[in-house]
């Protein structure tokens, strides 16, 4: 029960950080970002060989650099990091004046040829088998298996997602938050303003890629395996589906999102009876975030928590409006 | 050298299927606007369908017909249910991406209990092998090749010859327009989803007749594939789609040789990138719908 | 007390001549081109534009108007020649920063910020805002609240001017094509703008809201501000306008008062009647 209990707390406060990293980088500032996953993964995988044994170890049998045995919390701190790294190149060479759509298809594609490059280049990451016996924090003074070393972990995961969750909410609330959503609408309306497209649009893309990285950092420790298999384009719609299911803009949104879709969703799958042939109820769940996305796009393209800008207070006196009483034909 | 022959060689063949399903990819964003991320999938069902009638026993030329139907069906429905009502709620580009994406999931995993994981093949004699110096390919591949040529010259004829190729053309320039000049443009572009469609019924069947395999998931492949050969050609234009599948078709085949066969995929994707990144307009097209609006 | 518009003041003269006026132009214009697969949009244009005047830019469609103000604004590149703002060579300057020069453009097209605010589109425009950057966001409310307090009174002041007050919670989506417009011109007015270039402002608008934005304009020139405008409603052009500038095929064909411009060749004339 312990183990259940604490695996979907962990679980949820991961997805929780990345749904607000892409809520940042989607719902407010409008990139389609479908490289996502890449970001977490690499924060997943330099918290793993940060802090694995060198590849020697356990009789050898991965291939990967480094091996630093680095104690907590460097390696979370080392995956946000490169995380917010790996965005820079990125973001440079995707995120310029091209159409939207475009823009979204070059990052699919980036997505699906990282993942075939390390899948290949075996010495690298260990290639198609990953990384397994990743050392989990501090477990060599504590016993990972003790419920409460489970708890800790729960504590550690949920200090992380209050973190990113406070610095999405400043930014969300702040002149540089209404910029970026002002972006969204209306990129060239933005620069005919005196406002830098690349620099809001670099700046957030990074803050995105940090967040994502430490969601992998923290998951990975937990988890102790990390494959290609594990985050193949498709990961990404998941979070996209939280995103626009919880409210796209919104930091409330997106913590309901990450509930709801990827936790909620694994969860409630899981008490299905396992019909049919296996793999089916798998396939029934990407069917159903298939439909859960379209469904949404129809019927309530908001969300289920709208928006709501931040509320500036009122004047205190209202003044003159005659040609405000508009009927819209004065 | 002779390696490079023989590459060259496969790199036609890879060029036909290519092209097959680039001009079909490329000609739906031309006449909607909107990149479809479900042709790959459509593609493998496709071919799937065309494995039904196969592995009971009926010529793979038969089955063929039944993969082109199959495909031209179904990207009719994909259309008319999912993307054209999307549309004219005014959905934005980027909401249709994500749309499509959802649909090539959507089709894969209803896919997938209903034919299984497993990789199959066709039941196809090979016939006689054709040498031409190094080069040598067998006789479904000779035919494969001879089909994509049919098919190029046919979209050649329907676009420049028939009144519905000019009505697509002008639909696709500019729909508005076409509309009050008088052209129906609904039925134009149900008309375009049916061809289209049945290029990629084709496409997919003729790529898994060059396959000694093929599965649900080989449609992802495909798709970036395809996209990168639309987009070198300049996405929208059906000659520039066919010049882009030569392209990325020997390219990929040649560095196969070179490199390793591995990262054939790779090499496809990374020209995709840079081409979209450098010059999204595609190397032949002059003014692409691909620079943001300004 | 209205927003003002710091601008270079010519005494906001309505009918001054429309060459040989004492002050040195707000914006000039050498021989600017501007090709693109061998259609040249713009074919060698040069003006100047002089300040505490509002300039006509008309033609018939195609004749390179927009393509011009686009040039002007920095949306897109000039191919050849030279664009001199207020002392400084722009010409290769990005559209932001000219933005921040004081040069700022509006739409032809509608270019509200629709999912937000009417008083959030104006406060987008406040220029050097601390909390603006992600340095400031991060540090938090305190660090930007005077700022903002400063920048929302500004913005509130001119909603107050354009008595638009009673719109200031609502989504700017929801406005008419008139109001939109007004939030265009407000948002410019955020920026300080020294030189207004006006994309078509009154197409679009239901007719008995265009002469009270030509009201406005006239208004912000009486106070010293220089605007540029590409309009095709020629009594706009005719009550606002001096002076105008004729544009066909890429080249200016003619500037000056629009009664001189009528005198002059019948080509002109043939431009004018439509």
């Amino acid at each position: 029960m312990t183990y259940y209990l604490t695996n979907i707390l962990v679980y949820a406060g991961v997805d929780i950080i990345a749904c607000l990293a892409l809520n940042l980088q989607f719902g407010v500032s409008g990139i389609v970002n479908f490289s996502f996953i890449v970001f977490q993964a690499a924060g997943a995988y330099t918290a793993a060989v940060l802090s694995l044994p060198p590849d020697s170890a356990n009789g050898g049998f991965q291939n990967y650099v480094l091996g630093a045995q680095l104690p907590f919390p460097l390696p979370w701190i080392a995956g946000a990091v490169v995380g917010g790294l790996l965005s820079i190149p990125v973001g440079l060479v995707v995120l310029r004046r091209l159409r939207p759509d475009y823009q979204a298809i070059a990052m699919l594609v980036l997505s699906v040829i990282v993942n075939l490059v390390i899948t290949n280049a075996r010495p690298f990451l260990n290639g198609a088998a990953g990384l397994s016996l990743i050392p989990q924090p501090l477990s060599d003074q504590f016993n990972p298996y003790s419920a409460g070393y489970l708890w800790g972990y729960v504590g550690a995961a949920a200090v992380c997602a209050l973190l990113v969750f406070l610095v999405a909410q400043r930014i969300v609330k702040s002149p540089y938050g209404r910029t970026l959503r002002a972006m969204r609408e209306h990129e060239l309306a933005v620069t005919a303003l005196g406002k830098n497209p690349v620099v809001l649009k670099m700046t957030i893309f990074i803050v995105g890629g940090v967040m994502a990285g430490l969601s992998g950092a923290v998951l990975v420790q937990f988890i102790t395996i990390w494959a290609p298999s594990t985050w193949l384009y498709p990961e990404t719609l998941i979070l996209f589906a939280a995103v626009i299911v919880g409210g796209r803009g919104n930091n409330i949104g997106a913590l309901l999102g990450a509930v709801l879709v990827p936790v909620g969703f694994e969860e409630a799958t899981r008490y299905l009876p396992q019909f049919g042939p296996p793999g089916l109820v798998p396939a029934f769940e990407w069917v159903a975030i298939g439909m859960l996305i379209i469904g949404f796009l129809w019927f309530r393209p908001k969300g289920v928590v709208p928006e709501r800008p931040g509320r500036i207070p009122a004047a205190s006196a209202p003044g003159g409006g005659r040609l405000a009483e508009d009927s819209g034909a004065r | 050298m002779n390696l490079y022959l023989a590459a060259f060689g496969f790199g036609l063949v890879s060029t036909s299927v290519l092209a097959i399903a680039a001009v079909g990819f490329t000609m739906q964003f031309g006449i909607s606007n909107m990149i479809n991320l479900a042709y790959g999938e459509v593609m493998i069902a496709s071919a799937y369908a065309a494995y039904s009638l196969n592995s009971q026993g009926v010529s793979i030329w038969i089955a063929l017909l039944a993969g082109a139907a199959f495909g031209a069906a179904f990207s009719f429905l994909l259309n008319r249910i999912l993307y054209a009502p999307f549309q004219r709620k005014g959905t934005a580009l980027i909401g249709m991406v994500i749309i499509s994406l959802a649909a090539s999931l959507m089709i894969a995993n209803v896919m997938l209990p209903i034919v299984g994981y497993y990789s199959v093949s066709y039941r196809q004699g090979s016939g006689s092998t054709f040498h031409v110096g190094a080069i040598a390919l067998t006789g479904v591949q000779v035919a494969i090749i001879g089909v994509a040529i049919a098919m190029m010259l046919a979209i050649h004829a329907l676009l420049t010859l028939t009144r519905l190729g000019k009505a697509m053309r002008a639909t696709a320039a500019n729909a508005t327009l076409a509309r009050n000049c008088g052209i129906p443009t609904r039925r134009v572009i149900d008309t375009a989803w049916l061809i289209t469609g049945a290029l990629c019924g084709v496409a997919g069947t003729v790529a898994g007749m060059n396959s000694e395999s093929f599965s649900v998931s080989s449609g992802s492949g495909f798709l970036i594939t395809i996209i990168a050969a639309a987009v070198l050609g300049g996405a929208g234009h059906p000659y520039g789609a066919m010049v882009g599948a030569l392209l990325i078709g020997e390219v990929t085949e040649l560095s196969a040789a070179v490199i390793s066969p591995q990262y054939k995929e790779v090499v496809a994707f990374a020209i995709l990138v840079l081409v979209m990144v450098l010059r999204p307009q595609g190397l032949l097209a002059k003014r692409g719908a691909m620079a943001a609006a300004g | 007390m209205p927003a003002s518009t710091a601008g270079v003041a010519d005494g906001g003269a309505t009918s001054a001549p429309s060459t040989g006026t004492a002050a040195p132009p707000m914006m000039s214009v050498r021989d600017v081109h501007r090709h693109f697969e061998g259609m040249h949009a713009v074919d060698g244009v040069s003006v100047d534009v002089l300040p505490g005047h509002i300039t006509g830019l008309i033609g018939p469609n195609g004749a390179g108007k927009s393509t011009l103000l686009a040039v002007l604004a920095g949306t897109l590149p000039a191919s050849e020649g030279t664009i001199i703002f207020d002392g400084a060579d722009i010409t290769r300057w990005p559209a932001y920063r000219r933005a921040r020069h004081g040069l700022v453009r509006t739409f032809q097209l509608p270019s509200e910020f629709a999912q937000l605010t009417v008083l959030e589109n104006l406060l987008v425009a406040a220029p050097q805002h601390r909390g603006e950057s992600l340095r400031g966001a991060l540090l938090g409310r305190r660090y930007w609240a005077a700022d903002e307090r400063r920048e929302v009174a500004r913005a509130r002041e001119l909603l107050a001017r354009f008595s638009m007050t009673a719109k200031e919670s609502d989504d700017a989506g929801s406005l008419s094509g008139g109001q939109k417009r007004l939030i265009e011109i407000m948002r410019a007015l955020m920026l300080r703008p020294r030189l207004l270039l006006l994309d078509e402002p009154m197409s679009g608008v239901h007719p008995s809201i265009i002469s009270e934005i030509a009201s406005y304009l006239e208004t912000l020139r009486d106070e010293g501000l220089t605007i540029l405008i590409v309009e095709h409603e020629l009594h706009m052009v005719e009550r606002l306008c001096n002076p105008v500038v004729v544009m066909a095929q890429g080249r200016v064909i003619g500037q000056g008062s629009m009664s001189e411009l009528r005198r002059q060749r019948e080509i002109v004339e043939a431009y004018l009647v439509g």
